[in-house]
């Protein structure tokens, strides 16, 4: 009996520890349980980036599945996700809305102007491709933090009532639309189907 | 005459030291309350930094949020709250006391507590009659050497 507990109890401390451990292999410490999925949008009242006296509220979400794409010039990872991007809005006709913010156009210490800003913008999606519909811009970046963004690019997608179904932080390439917002994609476009059927 | 310069010299220096900040306060507890909440709340993209810290953009925006929070004349609690419907519990560093995190104060107390009782019990089996016998057996063969 003493000999099982001098050699179970550390081997049973060890084994826990290993599970631990290993699990902790796998874990991605920038998944965060989002705060807003299941919400609806949080209310704002923010201009377009190319045509400012355009100003679009929460209201510019309904009636369709849409792609929020957080993004700006500055980020990398956003440019290398413009052409699947462009490609998905192409084969499989999906709405994708930009939600522009810029780093140098600091709301206190702002050293960029918005006409180069625009020029920017035109110029990358001119060079990697244009997937977006049109471009929220996020002057004072208060959004991003409603929506709890860490930073770009981060994507959510919103259903036909303006709800955000899902939070997704990192770019979207073919594997992760295949395995994670594609499905649930497909699975919104189903719900509004259904609900504008039973109308 | 000469303590008089050197203290107005060291309260103009301590003046310049403060405005090195570029946000300004009201009231020096609304500083002191700035200070404090940008040291509690965490860097959701440096996640090992908190927001006073950080030069990621979100901790500028943060810093810049919970300068214009404290501004409104919003409490701590109030500031943490408004971060943690946004970021979640993740965002601050002093994690609520709910069933799962409970084990993060309980733990080490339990272990403590284990260790406790099993050096008692260790001390119980080993009785102090066999240490004298032993010691007596000892002797006994010293004097036997003796001989």
């Amino acid at each position: 009996m003493k000999k099982i507990m001098i050699f179970g109890v550390p081997l049973l401390a060890f084994l826990v520890l290993v599970v631990f451990l290993f699990s902790g292999l796998f874990s991605d410490p920038r998944e965060l349980d989002s705060q807003v999925k299941g919400k609806p949008m949080p209310a704002f009242s923010l201009p377009d980036l190319m045509k400012p006296e355009t100003t679009y509220t929460p209201e510019v979400f309904k009636g369709k599945v849409t792609l929020l794409n957080v993004w700006g010039v500055w980020c990398v990872t956003c440019a290398v996700e413009l052409p699947y991007l462009t490609e998905l809005t192409e084969q499989e006709g999906i709405s994708i809305v930009g939600l522009y913010f810029d780093q140098d156009l600091d709301p206190e210490f702002g050293t960029k102007t918005l006409n180069r800003v625009q020029q920017e913008v035109e110029e990358i999606t001119s060079r990697f491709g244009n997937p977006y519909q049109f471009h929220i811009f996020d002057v004072y970046r208060d959004t991003a933090l409603d929506l709890g963004v860490t930073g770009a690019p981060e994507h959510f997608l919103i259903d036909h009532n303006g709800v955000i179904r899902m939070h997704y932080i990192g770019d979207i390439n073919e594997r992760v639309w295949n395995n994670k917002v594609g499905p649930l994609y497909a699975q919104l476009q189903q719900e509004m189907a259904q609900e504008n059927s039973a109308e | 005459m000469k303590t008089v310069i050197l203290t107005v010299l060291l309260l103009i220096s301590a003046s310049v030291v403060a405005t090195e900040d570029s946000y300004e306060f009201d009231t020096p507890q609304q500083r002191q309350l700035f200070l404090s909440l940008t040291e509690e709340l965490r860097c959701p993209m440096c996640q090992n930094q908190n927001i006073a810290d950080s030069d990621a953009m979100i901790a500028h925006d943060m810093r810049r949020k919970v300068y214009n929070l404290v501004k409104q004349g919003k409490t701590g609690d109030e500031v943490i709250d408004y971060m943690k419907t946004r970021y979640g519990d993740f965002i601050s560093y002093k994690p609520p006391v709910t069933p799962v995190t409970m084990w993060l104060w309980l733990a080490p107390v339990l272990f403590a507590l284990l260790a406790f009782v099993m050096v008692i019990v260790r001390r119980k089996s080993t009785p102090p009659e066999d240490m004298a016998a032993k010691l007596a057996k000892a002797e006994a063969m010293l004097k036997q050497g003796d001989k």
